[in-house]
C-alpha cells in the first residue's frame, strides 16, 4: 500500500510540475508535454494499484491469516547504508586513500568481522591494492584529500 | 550469404588482434567472477567496468564489455551446480537438476556438460546471428518515428508482462523509469526540465548510477540483511579428472543442448530477460518429452544441458535487436546500448553499414569468447569454487568499495556515488515490495529515444495520434501490445471463472 501511495504521489508530482513547462500543441509539443503524459499515466496506474490492493485485502480478510516471514535484522543494512553515505561524505576532504581505509574497516566490522588484527590486515591490503590499481595503473584522477595521494 | 561468410572472415581479423584477444580474456574472466559472486550480477558488473574502457576505441570496449555479460551467464550455473545458489537468475532452473547431480558425486560431470552445451549453444547462436542480423538491419531502415515508438512501447509492455508478480506493478516501474529519464535538458527543445537549479542534472540522471544502485548496491543490501549460512555452506569442489563427461553423458545430451539453442535463439529475439524465459522453457520441453520424466529433479542430465544452452543462444541472439534497431529489449543489452553511446557509436539499422568493424568484430570475438569460455571453466572450476568460500562478510565490503570506486570513475563525481546510494536504497525497497528494477532501467536508457519517436512522430502526422495506427509496422506492433496487455487480465478472469464453478454455492 505504501508503495501504491508513494508513487501515486510522484505521479501528482511530476503532474504539477510538468505543467510549469511549456506544454505546446500535438502538432509541436513542449517540453512538458511528454512529462505530464507520464505523470498522468503513473498517477492513473498507482490509483488502479491501490484500487486492486484494496479488493484483495478484502478478499485476505476473510481468508485465515499466514503465518508471518521470520523477521530479519535491518541495522546491519542501514548500518552499511549509512557507512557507505559516511564514506561518500569524507571522500573529497579526506581522500581516496584513507576513506576506503576507513571504508573497509568499518563495513568490515558492521557485517561481523570481529577480530581487529584480520580487520586492518584485508582493509589496509584492500585500500593498497585498489589505490595503486586505479590511481597509480588506471591514472584515474580520484580525491586526494588532505593526504595529498 | 557468401558475403556475410566474407564479412565474419574480417571480423575474425579484427578479434584475433592481440589487444583484443586480450581484452575479450579480460572480459570473460571478469564476466565469470561477476557470475560467480553473490552481490553483483552482469548488469552491475558491466556498468562498473564501462570507466575501464574509457582509454579503448569502441570495438574493444564492447568486445570486452559482452564479454562480461556472456561471462556471467557461465560463472551463474558454476554456483548453482556448486552450493545450490543461483549466481544470475537464468541460473535457478539449473539449481534443480544440477546440484542433484552433484550431490550424486557428478558436480564434475554436470559442470563439463554445462561448458560444452554453452560453447555449442553460443557458437550456434552467432552464426544464427550472421545470417539474421543483415536483413533485419535493411528491413528497420524503413522504420520512422512512429514504427520506432510502438517499437519501444511493445518491448516496455512485454518486458513488464513477463519480469515480476504483477503487470501493474512492472508497468509503474517502467513509467517511473521514462520519468527520471525526462530529467535532465529536453532532447528537443534544449530546455532544463525537473533540475531545480542544479547544474548536476543538468546532463540528466547518470544511468551507470542507477544501474549500480539498483542491482549492485540494492542486491548487496539484500544480501547483508540474509544469514550469513546461507552463502557459507559446504561447497563441493570437482577434481580435475572428474570435469569430463562421459560418452553417454554427451548422447544423452546432445539433443537437449540443440533444442536449448533453438529455444533460446528464439526467445533471445523478444523482449523480456529472454534467459531466464528461455531456461524455463527449454527445461519444460525437456522433461516433457524425456522417456523418464521422473529423473527430472534427482539429476538428469538434460536438465542441466538444455536449460544452459538456452541460456547462452538466448544472451548472443538478445544482441540482434540492439545491434539492428538500437533498442535493447533486456537490462544488460540496455547497459551495453549505454556503453556504444558513451564511445560514440550509435546502434540501430546503419551500425553494420557504418561500422562494419565493430559489428563483425564484436561477432567474432564472441565465438572466441565462448571458445575461451570453455577452455577456461572446465580447468579452473576447483579455482572458482575455492572463491566461493570467501566469508561474505568480507566479500560483500569488497564489492560495495569497488561499487562506490567504480562509480566515482564514470564522471570524476561525487554527486554520482550519492544518485547511485540513492537508488541502491530504492532498489532495496523494491526488492521488498515485489518491484521490479528491470523495467525502470529499460525505461530510464530508452525514454530518450521514445520521447523523440513520439514527438517526431506528431510533427509527421500534424498532431494526428491516428499515425501510430495507419502505418502497419506501427500498427502490428501496437495490436501485440494490445494483446500482451490483455492476456494477463483474460487470465486473471479465467481463473476467477473457474473458481467460482469450483467452490461451493
Amino acid at each position: 500500500m505504501g508503495a501504491g501511495l508513494i508513487l501515486f504521489f510522484f505521479g501528482a508530482i511530476t503532474t504539477v510540475l510538468a505543467l510549469q513547462l511549456p506544454i505546446g500543441t500535438l502538432r509541436a509539443a513542449g517540453s512538458g508535454f511528454f512529462p505530464l503524459c507520464l505523470g498522468l499515466l503513473l498517477a492513473v496506474l498507482a490509483f488502479f494499484h491501490l484500487m486492486s490492493l484494496r479488493f484483495q485485502a478484502t478478499d485476505a480478510a476473510r481468508r485465515p491469516q499466514a503465518d508471518h516471514d521470520t523477521p530479519r535484522s535491518q541495522t546491519q543494512m542501514l548500518l552499511s547504508l549509512g557507512t557507505m553515505a559516511l564514506a561518500t561524505l569524507l571522500l573529497d576532504p579526506l581522500g581516496y586513500p584513507l576513506v576506503s581505509f576507513l571504508l573497509m574497516v568499518a563495513l568490515l566490522r558492521v557485517l561481523g568481522t570481529q577480530q581487529w588484527p584480520f580487520n586492518l590486515l584485508v582493509s589496509l591490503i584492500t585500500a593498497t591494492a585498489s589505490y595503486f590499481f586505479f590511481v597509480q595503473w588506471l591514472k584515474i584522477p580520484l580525491p586526494k584529500g588532505w593526504i595529498g595521494l | 550469404m557468401v558475403e556475410a561468410v566474407h564479412h565474419l572472415l574480417s571480423g575474425f581479423a579484427i578479434a584475433t588482434t592481440l589487444d583484443n584477444l586480450l581484452y575479450c580474456l579480460v572480459g570473460a574472466i571478469i564476466g565469470t567472477l561477476v557470475g560467480i559472486l553473490p552481490g553483483l550480477g552482469p548488469i552491475a558488473g558491466i556498468a562498473l567496468l564501462i570507466p575501464a574502457t574509457f582509454g579503448l576505441n569502441a570495438t574493444s570496449a564492447i568486445i570486452m564489455l559482452a564479454g562480461i555479460y556472456y561471462g556471467a551467464m557461465y560463472g551463474g550455473s558454476t554456483t548453482s551446480i556448486l552450493i545450490n545458489v543461483p549466481g544470475e537468475t537464468a541460473s535457478v532452473i539449473t539449481c534443480i537438476d544440477g546440484y542433484q547431480m552433484a550431490q550424486k558425486g557428478r558436480a564434475g560431470q554436470a559442470l563439463a556438460i554445462c561448458a560444452i552445451g554453452s560453447f555449442i549453444a553460443g557458437s550456434l547462436g552467432i552464426l544464427g546471428m550472421v545470417f539474421l542480423a543483415p536483413p533485419l538491419a535493411e528491413a528497420a531502415l524503413a522504420f520512422g518515428p512512429p514504427e520506432f515508438f510502438s517499437l519501444m512501447v511493445f518491448g516496455f509492455i512485454v518486458l513488464s508482462n513477463v519480469t515480476g508478480t504483477s503487470l501493474l506493478k512492472s508497468l509503474m516501474m517502467a513509467v517511473l523509469g521514462l520519468i527520471i529519464g525526462t530529467i535532465g535538458l529536453d532532447p528537443v527543445t534544449g530546455l532544463a526540465r525537473f533540475t531545480f537549479g542544479s547544474t548536476y542534472l543538468l546532463g540528466g540522471i547518470e544511468f551507470v548510477a542507477v544501474a549500480i544502485g539498483l542491482f549492485g548496491i540494492g542486491e548487496v543490501l539484500i544480501n547483508v540483511e540474509q544469514p550469513s549460512e546461507a552463502l557459507e555452506q559446504k561447497v563441493l569442489v570437482p577434481r580435475l579428472r572428474e570435469l569430463y563427461p562421459t560418452l553417454e553423458d554427451l548422447k544423452q545430451s546432445i539433443g537437449a543442448i540443440l533444442r536449448g539453442t533453438g529455444i533460446g535463439f528464439g526467445v533471445g529475439l523478444v523482449p523480456g530477460p529472454a534467459p531466464v524465459i528461455a531456461t524455463y522453457a527449454s527445461y519444460k520441453v525437456e522433461k516433457s518429452i524425456a522417456r523418464h520424466p521422473e529423473e527430472f529433479g534427482q539429476g538428469a542430465i538434460q536438465g542441466v544441458a538444455g536449460p544452459e544452452s538456452a541460456n547462452n543462444s538466448a544472451c548472443q541472439s538478445a544482441f540482434i535487436p540492439l545491434f539492428v534497431l538500437g533498442i535493447p529489449f533486456a537490462p544488460p543489452t540496455a547497459i551495453l546500448l549505454g556503453a556504444f553511446l558513451i564511445h560514440g557509436v550509435t546502434p540501430g539499422p546503419m551500425l553494420i553499414g557504418q561500422h562494419p568493424e565493430l559489428f563483425w568484430g564484436v561477432v567474432a570475438s564472441m565465438y572466441i569468447g565462448n571458445f575461451i569460455l570453455l577452455l577456461l571453466n572446465l580447468p579452473f572450476v576447483p579455482l572458482f569454487a575455492n572463491i566461493l568460500r570467501t566469508p561474505k562478510k568480507v566479500l560483500l565490503p569488497l564489492v560495495i568499495l569497488f561499487c562506490i570506486t567504480g562509480m566515482y570513475t564514470v564522471n570524476n563525481s561525487v554527486f554520482d556515488i550519492w544518485t547511485m546510494l540513492a537508488f541502491g536504497a530504492l532498489g532495496y525497497l523494491m526488492r521488498q515490495w515485489a518491484y521490479e528494477g528491470a523495467p525502470l532501467l529499460l525505461a530510464l536508457v530508452l525514454g530518450p529515444k521514445l520521447e523523440v519517436a513520439f514527438r517526431q512522430s506528431l510533427m509527421i502526422s500534424h498532431g494526428d495520434f491516428g499515425i501510430f495506427v495507419t502505418r502497419p509496422v506501427s500498427l502490428v506492433f501496437l495490436l501485440a501490445t494490445f494483446v500482451f496487455l490483455i492476456l494477463p487480465l483474460l487470465r486473471r478472469l479465467l481463473l476467477a471463472a473457474r473458481r467460482k464453478i469450483t467452490s461451493p454455492a
